[in-house]
């Protein structure tokens, strides 16, 4: 691609006593393209998060919006950005109407038609009815809705949304799936993080997989799996009379143990390494299916250094 | 080189208190307030009322008249008299004091108000400063309620002040209302949590205006405790609110109010920033 990125992070680094939580990270994101920010806990999503949308500053690195300086224009920048955090900020001395009117108050320059804009945003994400009430009689989804929508008051071109279907019902999550695919296609980008895999992998057009402070892997979903774990992934059960062998291949042509599952051990494997497995063990009863996120996820939590070549 | 002037180096962030995001921030609060304004009415009416029976009229049938000293002679007045303008001042302290301590703590804390703000173009210095402005406005509220109840018991005949200068009094309150806000929001920035609250209140912010020339002479205590009185800016307010409106000399103790909150504003004003930054963004 030769446009310019909505937003990059180049070489982005930031230490608490003396420990890299985020550790030279490096990411782009695109208009009209959502970005999923994957990790396991610890791997340095949040830190990545505050410092992009600017609550903190990295020690070093920099991170460009439209090609712009952030530190050197950080005020007017921020106008560039919405922000939708995981847990629920939403004014509760002020009704959903005012709500939108007050957020907007925060940004420079005023919307000239704030009335209209409010308005939009309230039909837009199903909130008219609910208007007038305050944030405290609304459900988990309708607050959501209300984050969103005020995270767009000023019409940003970026949006953060950090977990935004945690906690909601199956219901609730597909409507907010339907509003970020809208959202997408009006040319806004999106950085996406969350907890489920299914998530991720619908909603986002590029993954960026996050592992002690750095950026592990960045591409499309496929891409990124197949860097990072393979082709394949092999389901074992334990119960299998040759289960040792198995864990001692493992160990021997993968380098580590096979991973944890519920009933058995998923090995993930390249196309070659699946034909040597299917040689060596010809008696045993084994299932082999495409790799998702999940695999990925869990196998970052069991080991969070990945070696991947960058797609 | 550029030069700094002096007072941006005493605080560097003293120019965010009129910036269009410090009063965003503070005409939030604003309006919330607005909303309530009627029940906003009643504990600065009723407390001035309800001390003024208990103490001036109550303890002060015991206390018999006091002296007061104007243009070089002393002069009896009433107890409750004595005590009324001390009322004003100390309404000021608490109102602001106390808006900045629990309700800003509340709104940080509980209501994640300032998270959302955060996420805006606004900086949390922006948030600090316009919760220090709305604590000060709401010492020019309270005082200006104090003072119309005051004026309402000296009509009455019940008060005995001089009334001339009473409308400026509030305005003052509005002044000193920075230094206290930004003392109260010292306290937030470092409890751990609302329950802490008690050691701010009890162990400095109650002591500090009780003892003050609020109630009683603070010469009656002891030398010590006139001394230790020239750097509570309290007591210079108190003084302050007495010499408007028992007819004294105003401008010494005016000056020294405004020289304490000063100090006070400028010293708790950085500190507030700097440690509310380790508080809010964890960061050194």
């Amino acid at each position: 691609m030769t446009e310019v990125p909505l937003l990059q992070a180049i070489g982005l680094v930031k230490r608490y006593d003396g420990r890299a939580v985020v550790d030279g990270l490096d990411l782009q994101l695109y208009r009209g393209e959502v970005l999923g920010l994957l990790g396991p806990n610890g791997a340095g999503k949040t830190t990545t998060l505050r410092m992009l949308y600017g609550f903190i500053k990295p020690d070093s690195g920099q991170i460009l919006y439209q090609g712009r300086d952030f530190a050197a224009e950080r005020q007017a920048l921020r106008g560039l950005v919405g922000v939708c955090t995981q847990e629920d900020t939403l004014d509760a001395d002020f009704c959903v109407r005012d709500n939108l009117r007050i957020y907007a108050s925060y940004f420079r320059p005023q919307q000239p038609d704030l009335q209209q804009r409010i308005e939009q945003l309230l039909t837009q994400f199903g909130l008219l009815e609910f208007a007038e009430r305050f944030p405290p009689e609304l459900s988990g989804g309708y607050k959501r809705r209300l984050m969103i929508a005020r995270s767009l008051i000023h019409r940003p071109a970026v949006l953060f949304l950090d977990e935004p279907t945690t906690g909601l019902d199956p219901a609730a999550r597909l409507d907010l799936w339907r509003l970020v695919l809208r959202l997408r296609s009006e040319g806004l980008g999106i950085v996406l993080t969350t907890h489920y895999m299914d998530e991720a992998e619908r909603l986002s057009d590029r993954i960026a997989l996050l592992a002690k402070g750095r950026t592990a892997a960045q591409g499309s979903t496929r891409q990124v799996l197949g860097a990072v774990l393979g082709e394949h992934i092999v389901e074992v059960s334990r119960e299998q009379p040759q289960a040792a062998e198995v864990q001692a291949w493992s160990r021997q042509h993968l380098g580590k143990a096979p991973g944890e599952a519920l009933d058995g051990w998923h090995l993930a494997l390249t196309g070659a390494q699946l034909v040597e497995f299917t040689a060596q063990f010809a008696e045993l009863r084994f299932a082999v299916r495409d790799p998702t996120l999940d695999d990925l996820f869990l196998a970052l939590s069991l080991d969070p250094t990945p070696t991947a070549a960058e797609p | 080189m550029p030069t700094i002037p002096l007072w941006r180096r005493l605080n560097p962030h003293l120019t965010d208190l009129w910036d269009w995001r410090s009063r965003a921030v503070f005409w939030r609060n604003a309006q919330v307030w607005g909303r309530n304004w009627r029940t906003a009415l009643i504990p600065p009416a009723m407390e001035p009322v309800v001390s003024l029976m208990a103490f001036g009229f109550g303890v002060g049938s015991f206390v018999g008249s006091m002296t007061y000293t104007k243009e070089g002679a002393v002069h009896a007045i009433d107890y409750a008299s004595y005590m009324a303008p001390g009322l004003l001042a100390y309404a000021m302290f608490t109102s602001s004091f106390f808006e900045a301590l629990y309700s800003s703590y509340v709104r940080m804390f509980y209501q994640k108000t300032w998270d959302g703000i955060l996420a805006t173009q606004v900086e949390l210095r922006h948030i600090v400063w316009g919760e220090i402005t709305w604590a000060s406005a709401r010492a020019l509220w309270n005082a200006s309620v104090v003072s119309a109840v005051l004026l309402g018991l000296d009509l009455a005949g019940v008060l005995h002040l001089q009334l001339a200068w009473l409308p400026l009094l509030p305005l003052l309150g509005f002044v000193v209302g920075w230094a206290f806000g930004a003392f109260g929001l010292l306290f937030t920035a470092v409890v751990p949590s609302i329950d802490h609250m008690n050691y701010p209140v009890f162990l400095v912010g109650i002591p500090l205006g009780l003892v003050s020339n609020t109630y009683f002479p603070i010469d009656r205590v002891g030398p010590w405790a006139v001394r230790l009185s020239q750097l509570n800016p309290v007591y210079h307010l108190s003084e302050t609110c007495r010499a408007v409106l028992l007819g004294g000399e105003v401008t010494g103790p005016l000056a020294m109010t405004l020289l304490t909150s000063g100090v006070l504003l400028v010293v708790c004003a950085g500190l507030v920033q700097m440690l509310m930054r380790r508080r809010v963004l964890g960061e050194d």
